[in-house]
């Protein structure tokens, strides 16, 4: 077997370009069931999975 | 666990007073536009209200009106719908740019305001981790970015240079 990467890629690219264009309210409800999936292997401690928070962005640039 | 839920009590909290305008941003926001992008919460962005006879801005009335109904805090968070919940101010001057350019989403009948997506492409630029990196190439990748108003905030907010560099490290062919 030799698997063609390049169509490999081409296959996820279409993928994601049809996930993209779902309807947001379908989406959203992707990350419903996304989020419910975390919270199933998250130690039993907390609801909460943390992510880092961003840094600040101190002074104007404009 | 209903994140429509969350929009729905966002924008009751406005019709109320108790926020000016706000935006969704992060992976929420990223997936208006994009696939659906696994997260773990939920950035609201609002321009806070000072508390009378204060010049400081509090999240207190947020989390006392929220609380009063139900939500519950837990850390920097707020739980809404089973949903962990950050209310932000504008991280710096692009942010506060993308909050006030914002554009409203209709979500089966819902009204919600999303950063666009040159807006959360140039604060992924900007904040440089390695999630918001991949976050930038699924938006170059995706071809949906107006390539005239993402670079016209790259260069408004000195971040030409960066994008540059971002652009020689994933998206040439010669490393």
């Amino acid at each position: 077997m030799t698997p063609d990467l390049s169509a490999i890629l081409k296959s996820k690219s279409l993928y994601r370009q049809r996930l993209a264009a779902r309807p947001v309210a379908e989406k959203l409800r992707m990350l419903d069931a996304l989020r419910e999936r975390a919270l199933l292997l998250r130690p039993a401690s907390s609801s909460i999975v943390r992510e880092d928070p961003a840094p600040y962005i101190p002074g104007k640039t404009r | 666990m209903n994140i429509q839920e969350v929009i729905r009590t966002i924008n009751r909290m406005q019709a109320d007073g108790v926020i000016d305008s706000y935006a969704i941003g992060g992976a929420v926001g990223a997936t208006f536009h994009l696939e659906p992008v696994s997260t773990l919460d939920v950035d609201v962005f609002i321009s806070f209200r000072p508390e009378p006879g204060s010049i400081l801005i509090s999240p207190r009335p947020i989390y006392d009106y929220l609380t009063a109904r139900g939500c519950s805090a837990e850390g920097e968070y707020i739980i809404i719908a089973g949903w962990p919940v950050q209310f932000l101010p504008p991280t710096g001057p692009l942010a506060d740019e993308a909050l006030s350019k914002a554009f409203v989403h209709d979500v089966d009948g819902v009204p919600v305001r999303v950063f666009s997506a040159e807006y959360l492409a140039a604060i992924a630029l900007q904040t440089g981790r390695a999630k918001d990196k991949a976050r930038l190439l699924q938006f170059v990748e995706s071809g949906i970015l107006d390539a005239t108003a993402f670079e016209d905030i790259l260069t408004r907010h000195a971040l030409a240079e960066r994008w540059a560099r971002f652009q020689q490290q994933f998206l040439s062919d010669t490393p």
